[in-house]
């Protein structure tokens, strides 16, 4: 290894400089990560950040209904705990109250005496017993507001929610069948044509890259209604269904293409000339030195066109409802999710799941391309070949 | 490639072939409450081998009960019903009926958009027979049937949406225990609703919750208020002008309905958030304050579907209640208006299943089921009441037919740029302080634009 | 679902076999008609000359046709619908153009756009750089490239929620979920409504494309310095050159080329900005982009094909300097093969 940088106070710079950006970037993603674990009430009560620690939070719990009164001496008694029954939370009360204005009106353990000669205690544990000389009627019990300090609650529900969907599995292989082929495809085309473009004769070849990099613009909202018009005609006159796997490969081939042609073309282009030259004059035609020599060598480039093409296409929602159905059989994944969002737009707890269930696979294709970005690649080559 | 063409349409062809077989959620013949005659007779229809596909905005649980509603339709015709539907569904309607592969039946909750689409030709029209009935079996029949009416291509007025399932949006939702505790009463005329928020900022507390974010709607539930304002002040007339801009935003009725939801929305003592907060909440989030301890607002004005936004296990009915929106005592002689929404199905590709579809919706025991899936309202005379799932259904769909005044949503039925467009940016510049009056000359600026 | 994975793999191998399938057989079908070891001499000469002429086309041959049907015939199209009325039928001249530019709201978007363009282009570009520099020599640098890169990975749904929780503004006094209001509450500010502050908004939203796109600036100049031969670095350090000199006389000039392409491609990208404005704001408290303002006027209630049509136009326009520029490089590059 090099030794430059190798300054002790330096690197420990460098290291801390690093941990700040890598801090600030992922910040929001741990919101996010967070979000999804907790309760779906919590997420849009509190700050994430919150769901750390234990806070004291204002409850409310309901006491038991007339139902469950019991007499003793004399009295009628309703007794239960406000920390049963509902979501298995546990915790301590400090303060409790029975109307919703004041919530935290009486210190726990103690007795209050409400209307009609009725007394109620609500102890730290969340005991509470309800005294009236007269006979309960009300079937639905009252409202008992307390304060209390709960530890930090996590739950896999929200995840639950969406990977034991109905139909998720086929549409994760749906997304795959559309994505693996939307991103080769792409690749090799742009790979032969970003050589012809870098180190092959032709004429109007600045037109030809300066076209390609106008066409980078093209928003893609405006190209939908004439491909789809296009799509219509042709698959009518072949007799087939306009909306297929073929058709969505090449919709995603055409809007990735200009990119993929103009990252690698100056990627090749700024491979040693002498290189190409020495290949040439050995007899090799462009297309043996495209296939021993150029492919080789732009490695890294294709992996990093191979990341952005494959989260592109993976993420995708546009193109897919417009070019591929709907039916089991072609919905994708991010239409699926979209779908269990609800009519009226998404609920924080699956809109955060799913964030995170969508993000697996690019990042596993992230990892293992990682490997291809390595210093050397290109002398080691050059000496070998 | 060519090879791939006809692999990938086998493989569709063999999907195709093994249709899930439908088990239906409610056995025939087993529940009285529901019209079973009519199950028999569309068994007559036969659609064997016929695909229906309908495009629709519902995703999540609406989709599970539209599922539930088609599977008698399969069950009954043989006909193989495709549904489908996307998050950006009005611009994909756009997108596959203008390049010609649009489903057989779009379902559409803007009539402004079937105009917009009729206007261009691509909807087939509904038939005069269909028009007759709904005057004859809707409550306020005329008035559905003018809401699915709108110019074609030719320029002839035609019948093209036909109105199933229907939202009331006219509602004020509020936790009867918290109004309990605090000794509030339910208001009876808008001036006891202002007299009660002026009584709540007394105590301490907040009385309203307003939301209008929505994303890339954001705006949408002031238009709301707005419109349930212009029928508790104009007659009908004026509300119906305003829609089609024969009566302009800049008009003093107008600019006093925005003055009224101004004096609730821009008022920082009445909401929670202040008027800073309200364009910026999320809609979904903002009834949840109903529920915290101590309640950040008292009420909360949202249509019918909002209880799905309720933190879970909340009861309709003991935990949370709704109130009628209350009219002015002072304009009495308007009387009970009521402001609702709904969803039109419209033939984008005609067929004879998609017809024979059309014919379905008009049969009881379509509106029926979902009636007692829950989430729908119909005004369909002959649908059972007891169908309803639960009694707040049954007391929204009373409220819909014991109403004066029906009327649809405004914003709905303008053009979609104002309706969904400068109307609800106007209403987020106009809580973030502009003037009523700025306001409208800027949303009527936008009307003047369209050609 | 057995079916499904199979029918799955097959697609998959016949579309990518396809593919391989034309380059392979394409070249060698050349070979085969134009034999470069012919007989004799002078029509190996022809025939080489013939595949020096016909080979660049089979290389570029897919690539054109599929951007021909793919991009050029929609601009054509656009162009053609930019001077007609909104449902296509009636030619109507300029009047969509005059209309534009005579609108407010086009207005506020190509300011909004220049905007943008002035500063995320430059921002993630420069933040990308300094990344893969700094990260170029850590023993985890990869795991902190991965965490930047991760961003780029989220949907942008899921990117919408996260600013959620970033931006979120509840009423004074209440507990904040967003962030900066629970920072700023905290420090005993007001909170404020961030995605409604005109202006300033705009920054806001111009933050989330430069959180997401660093990652794609880092990855990319990451491997472009990956390529950057160790035996350059190695006799600039035994020179004595200090860790500035090495990037900006080492580093910078060797990969200037990519420097370039990252910049193109945000620019681009900036352009035609349009999710994170219609997930945030919708175009609301003066944030509108052009993109955004042709996605409305085309698909928002039946749709205005004519001016969506002459937005979209006006977007394409806006990436003629751009192109002349790249022009330019591409012709110095050749003189100096």
């Amino acid at each position: 290894m090099l030794n430059r940088l190798r300054l002790e106070p330096s690197r420990i710079l460098l290291n801390l400089a690093v941990i700040f950006i890598i801090a600030l970037w992922t910040f929001p993603t741990a919101g996010l990560l967070i979000s999804s674990l907790r309760d779906k009430n919590d997420i849009a009560a509190s700050g994430w950040w919150t769901a750390l620690s234990s806070a004291d939070r204002k409850q409310v719990g309901r006491m038991k209904g007339s139902a469950d009164q019991v007499e003793k001496d004399g009295k009628f008694v309703i007794s239960g705990n406000l920390f049963e029954g509902g979501d298995g939370t546990s915790g301590k009360v400090s303060a409790f109250g029975t109307k919703v204005q004041t919530p935290s009106a009486n210190a726990a353990g103690s007795t209050v005496t409400l209307d009609a000669g009725q007394t109620l205690t609500v102890n730290v544990d969340g005991s509470y017993i309800l005294t009236s000389p007269t006979k309960f009627a009300d079937e639905r019990g009252g409202r008992i507001f307390f304060v209390s300090s709960q530890p930090p609650r996590f739950t896999l529900d929200n995840y639950q929610s969406v990977l034991f969907s109905e139909g998720i599995g086929r549409s994760f292989i749906n997304s795959l069948t559309v994505t693996i082929p939307a991103t080769i495809i792409p690749i090799l085309i742009a790979a032969f044509a970003a050589y012809a473009l870098a180190w092959m004769k032709l004429p109007f070849r600045g037109l030809l890259i300066a076209i390609i990099v106008g066409l980078l613009v093209v928003p893609l909202q405006m190209s939908l209604i004439p491909l789809l018009k296009l799509y219509n005609a042709a698959g009518y006159f072949m007799g087939v269904p306009s909306k297929t796997y073929l058709g969505i490969w090449l919709a995603h081939t055409g809007f990735g293409l200009p990119f993929a042609i103009y990252l690698l073309r100056s990627y090749i282009a700024g491979l040693p000339k002498d290189l190409i030259e020495s290949a040439q004059i050995d007899g090799a035609n462009d297309f043996k030195i495209f296939r021993r020599i150029v492919l080789p060598l732009c490695f890294p480039a294709l992996a990093s066109f191979a990341i952005f093409q494959f989260l592109w296409v993976w993420n995708d929602l546009l193109v897919a409802i417009v070019f591929l159905g709907s039916g089991p059989d072609q919905l994708v994944l991010t239409g699926k999710l979209n779908a269990l969002l609800g009519s009226r737009g998404g609920n924080w707890e699956i809109l955060t799941a799913s964030a995170f269930v969508t993000i697996i696979v690019p990042l596993t294709v992230f990892f293992s391309l990682q490997r291809y970005f390595v210093r050397g690649l290109l002398a080691g080559s050059v000496k070998g070949g | 490639m060519k090879k791939v063409l006809f692999i990938s349409a086998a493989f569709a062809a063999l999907s195709l072939a093994t249709p899930a077989l439908a088990e239906l959620k409610y056995k025939p013949g087993e529940d009285a409450k529901f019209t079973w005659a009519n199950l028999d007779a569309l068994k007559k229809v036969d659609l064997k081998g016929e695909t229906l596909t309908i495009f629709g905005p519902w995703r999540g649980d609406d989709e599970k009960h539209v599922q539930v509603m088609l599977d008698y339709f399969r069950e009954a015709t043989g006909a193989d019903v495709k549904y489908s539907s996307s998050e950006n569904y009005e611009q994909q309607v756009v997108i596959d009926t203008s390049a010609g592969s649009p489903a057989n039946i779009s379902v559409l909750p803007q009539p402004g958009l079937i105009a917009d689409l009729a206007g261009k030709g691509l909807l087939a029209p509904l038939t005069a027979d269909d028009a007759k009935w709904m005057v004859e079996n809707y409550g306020a029949g005329q008035s559905w049937v003018d809401l699915g009416t709108s110019k074609g291509k030719d320029g002839a007025k035609n019948f093209y949406g036909f109105s199933y399932k229907t939202d009331v949006k006219s509602l004020v939702w509020y936790s009867p225990e918290n109004f309990k505790d605090a000794g509030y009463a339910v208001p009876k005329t808008m001036e006891e609703l202002i007299a009660l928020s002026d009584k709540i900022v007394k105590d301490g507390g907040k009385p309203w919750c307003i939301g209008l974010g929505s994303g890339g709607a954001t705006g949408w539930p002031a238009t709301d208020w707005v419109e349930d304002i212009m029928l508790r002040t104009q007659k009908p007339e004026v509300y119906d002008g305003w829609v089609n801009n024969s009566v302009k935003f800049t008009d003093p009725a107008v600019i006093n309905a925005l003055d009224i939801f101004g004096s609730f929305a821009k008022n920082d003592a009445y909401v929670d958030g202040g008027h800073a907060g309200v364009a910026s909440i999320d809609f979904r989030d903002s009834p949840k304050g109903l529920f915290s301890t101590p309640p950040k607002c008292y009420m909360h004005h949202q249509a019918s579907f909002i209880p799905s936004f309720f933190p879970e296990g909340k009861k309709v009915g003991t935990d949370v209640d709704f109130f009628y929106f209350p009219t002015f005592a002072a304009k009495a002689d308007l009387g009970t208006p009521v402001l609702g929404a709904g969803t039109l199905f419209t033939i984008t590709k005609d067929s004879k299943a998609a017809r024979a579809f059309i014919d379905f919706l008009k049969l009881p025991l379509a509106h029926e089921i979902w009636m007692a899936d829950g989430g729908f309202l119909t005004p369909l005379k002959s649908a059972n009441p007891a169908a309803y799932a639960n009694d707040a259904a049954r007391k929204e769909g009373a409220m819909m037919a014991s109403a004066t005044t029906f009327r649809f949503d405004g914003s709905d039925m303008m053009p979609g740029k104002i309706g969904a467009g400068a109307f609800w940016t106007g209403m987020v510049d106009f809580v973030g302080g502009k003037s009523s009056v700025d306001t409208a000359a800027e949303i009527q600026k936008a009307w003047d634009a369209l050609k | 679902m057995a079916e499904q994975i199979i029918y799955a793999f097959f697609t998959v191998i016949i579309g990518v076999g396809g593919c391989f399938g034309y380059f392979y057989g394409s070249n060698w079908l050349l070979d085969r008609i134009f034999p470069a070891n012919a007989s004799n001499d002078s029509s190996a000469v022809r025939n080489l000359k013939m595949q020096s002429m016909i080979r660049p086309w089979l290389f570029l041959g897919p690539a054109l046709i599929l951007l021909s049907v793919y991009l050029l015939f929609p601009v054509v199209q656009t162009f053609w619908l930019s001077f007609h009325d909104r449902a296509g039928d009636k030619f109507v001249g300029l009047a969509n153009y005059v209309w534009a530019f005579n609108d407010d709201q086009f207005r506020l978007s190509i300011f909004n756009n220049i905007l943008w363009l002035a500063v995320v282009p430059a921002l993630c570009t420069l933040m990308g750089l300094v990344i893969a520099v700094l990260t170029d020599r850590l023993w985890w640098g990869n795991l902190a490239k991965s965490l930047i890169f991760m961003p780029l990975a989220i949907s942008f749904v899921g990117a919408s929620v996260i600013w959620k929780f970033v931006y979120d503004y509840r009423g004074e006094g209440q507990d904040q979920i967003g962030i900066i209001n629970a920072i700023v509450t905290y420090f005993g500010g007001s909170p404020q409504v961030w995605i409604a502050l005109p202006f300033w908004n705009n920054f806001f939203l111009m933050a989330i494309l430069v959180w997401i796109q660093t990652g794609f600036a880092t990855v990319i100049l990451a491997a472009a310095l990956r390529g950057i031969p160790e035996d350059t670095l190695e006799a600039a350090t035994i020179d004595g050159a200090g860790p500035f000199k090495i990037f900006f006389r080492i580093m910078v000039p060797q990969i200037y080329g990519t420097i370039l392409v990252v910049w193109t491609t945000i620019t681009v990208l900036v352009l035609k900005i349009f999710d994170i404005v219609l997930t945030m704001t919708n175009s609301q408290w003066d944030t509108s982009v052009l993109a955004n303002l042709m996605f409305d006027w085309m698909f928002r209630g039946g749709g205005d094909f004519g001016r969506g049509a002459a937005i979209a136009i006006v977007i394409m326009v806006a990436v003629l300097p751009i192109m002349i520029w790249n022009i330019r490089q591409a012709n110095k590059e050749q003189s100096g093969h």
